[in-house]
């Protein structure tokens, strides 16, 4: 009788040949993951906190500026009443929004859509407002909270 | 004893060269069913590009650096500084297009054949996965020279991964490497567009091209009705359809070349992440969706609108399990046919309002805007008005628009 056809041993082998499968797959899940998790992209910048806007302090009443907080644009401008900033990144498809200071809107280059000085929609296709970012002036300097 | 004398006992004292030659031999004079003629040259026009491809993509590595300081930089050092860099940049460019072109057209053709009806639905499934991994090389490889047109392109083609609900904001965060398209973007679009995708192609086309010969091409006749080819009647791969394919190469070079120089792409201006150009649109590949995209507003419309652009993908991969009749003559297959073409045409007039959108055009002597869903809107007297009769002062553009080409 050849060893292929002996019941016993044919028990053992295929207990052994099934546990070898298995830690086979263990060990290639094991290593997929890792794999997985470092395409994961890393966050960047750190905890929320104020960001100092570059030539914030110049900003005369009227005039405004776009600016990069922690990577994402935004529009920080000086009306009458204060400072005022918004996300600069369109709700529709990610383009950035331009300040018209003379229709007191924001304007989408990309499909033309349109929102108010509050960053609410007038026209177009984007599907939310801009969101509104806290802004300060601490001793003529401008910080953006992100 | 001779040179080739020598390799040749080398090589049978030491392998099966019996086979081997036997092998080479009935592939090379394999014959090919009657009616092979012009029409099946798009699939070896796809290889051959590319290989084009591969080639010309190598030697801009050479120059190549995939950072945002540097990319934009190194591409105008490989079109002014770099012997022959003009060349091969416009090569890759305008072959990266007419890749797509020959693939699209070789679906067509073996659309309209019938061709993936059985035994050969495997083919056709994994042509739809080349047709996807070639119009991802074109997205991906458009970010690389980090121009302003690619970055904001690649901005809002990217954004459209948000509107998939649920998963659709870590989707976005993941394709791009972080919030926005940044250097974390260019890195992983570089490495999938030189990596990543090479490979997987070579193994999608590996696959395609074994399945292609091991069921060889299809006839006309019905699914099960094909009686296998007659040597005298069938055409011999070698030298008949060899000689087809040298001839359409030769002119492909020539056109390649003709387009690099007479039509040269630009390089353009360097990325702004903190200004949108005017009029930034895909390539004419992504048209169709782009347009799609645009009529579905609201609070599902975006969701719709990616269901609305992924039907067609959805369709293709599972047509041939779709399409039941068994035959495969044009003539013979009305419901098929019509579906094909209605595809087709909507896909040209999507493309073709999605081109004409936002632009200023004039037909007849009469100037018009066209706005973003592809209406046309009369501009008086052909001066350019700020706000636009008819639309709403949205849709105004501001300054002149020029088409995007
Ligand atoms: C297979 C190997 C390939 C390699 C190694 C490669 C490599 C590169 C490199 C280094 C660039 C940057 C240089 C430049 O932008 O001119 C590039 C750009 C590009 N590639 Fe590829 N590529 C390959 C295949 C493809 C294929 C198959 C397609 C499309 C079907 C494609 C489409 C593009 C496009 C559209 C650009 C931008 C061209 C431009 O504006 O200059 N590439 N590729
Ligand atoms: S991205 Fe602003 S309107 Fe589309």
């Amino acid at each position: 009788m050849s060893r292929e056809d002996a019941p016993k041993s044919f028990n053992r082998r295929g207990f052994l040949e099934w546990i070898i499968a298995a830690c086979s797959a263990i060990t290639a899940a094991a290593m997929v993951v890792p794999g997985l998790l470092y395409l994961w992209p890393a966050a960047k910048g750190g905890k929320a906190e104020d960001v100092e806007v570059k030539g914030g302090e110049n900003l005369k009443p009227g005039e405004h500026s776009t600016v990069q907080v922690r990577g994402k644009a935004v529009i920080v401008r000086r009306d009458p009443g204060g400072l005022a900033a918004y996300s600069a990144v369109c709700t529709h498809l990610g383009c950035l929004v331009k300040w018209d200071a003379g229709k007191e809107q924001f304007l989408c280059p990309c499909h033309a859509a349109v929102f108010n000085a509050r960053g609410q929609v007038v026209s177009g296709p984007a599907p939310a407002p801009l969101p509104e970012y806290k802004v300060k002036d601490v001793g003529g300097k401008v910080y953006v909270s992100t | 004893m001779s040179l080739k004398n020598g390799i040749t006992n080398f090589l049978d004292s030491r392998y099966d060269m019996e086979t081997a030659g036997g092998f080479l031999k009935k592939q090379l004079g394999k014959r090919l069913p009657p009616h092979t003629g012009w029409l099946h040259v798009f699939g070896s026009l796809s290889l051959f590009l590319f290989i084009s491809q591969t080639i010309t993509g190598i030697l801009l590595l050479m120059y190549y650096r995939p950072t945002p300081d540097e990319a934009h930089k190194s591409i105008q050092f490989i079109t002014a500084e770099v012997h022959f860099g003009w060349l091969y940049r416009q090569v890759h460019a305008w072959g990266a297009s007419l890749m797509i072109l020959m693939v699209v057209l070789h679906m067509i053709r073996t659309y309209f054949c019938g061709a993936y009806k059985k035994p050969r639905e495997l083919t056709w499934v994994t042509g739809v996965f080349i047709f996807i991994v070639t119009i991802t090389f074109g997205f991906t490889g458009y970010l690389l020279p980090w121009n302003q047109i690619s970055f904001w392109a690649t901005t809002v083609g990217t954004e459209s991964a948000n509107k998939v609900p649920y998963i659709g904001g870590w989707l976005r965060y993941f394709i791009r490497g972080g919030d926005v398209v940044t250097g974390e973007t260019l890195s992983r679009f570089f490495v999938v567009h030189v990596i990543i995708l090479p490979w997987l192609l070579t193994g999608l086309l590996v696959v395609h091209l074994f399945l292609m010969r091991a069921t060889n091409l299809a006839t006309l006749e019905p699914v099960d009705e094909e009686k296998p080819l007659e040597p005298k009647y069938g055409i011999p791969f070698f030298p008949v359809h060899v000689c087809k394919e040298s001839v359409v190469v030769m002119l492909m070079i020539a056109v390649l070349v003709t387009l690099a120089v007479v039509s040269p792409w630009e390089i353009g201006e360097p990325a702004n992440p903190l200004l949108t150009p005017e009029h930034i649109k895909p390539e004419w590949y992504f048209l169709p969706s782009y347009q799609l995209l645009k009529y579905f507003e609201g609070p599902y419309g975006a969701f719709m609108g990616i269901i609305a652009c992924s039907v067609p993908f959805a369709l293709l991969l599972f047509w041939p399990f779709l399409d039941r009749s068994k035959y495969r003559h044009p003539r013979q297959r009305p419901v098929a046919v019509s579906v094909g073409l209605i595809g087709l045409v909507g896909a040209l007039i999507l493309g073709t309002l999605g081109h004409f959108s936002e632009t200023n055009q004039t037909f007849f002597g009469q100037r018009y805007h066209i706005d973003h869903y592809g209406r046309p809107h009369r501009l008086e007297g052909g001066v350019q008005s700020e706000t636009v009769p008819g639309a709403d002062s949205a849709h105004a553009p501001s300054g002149d628009a020029k088409p995007s080409h």
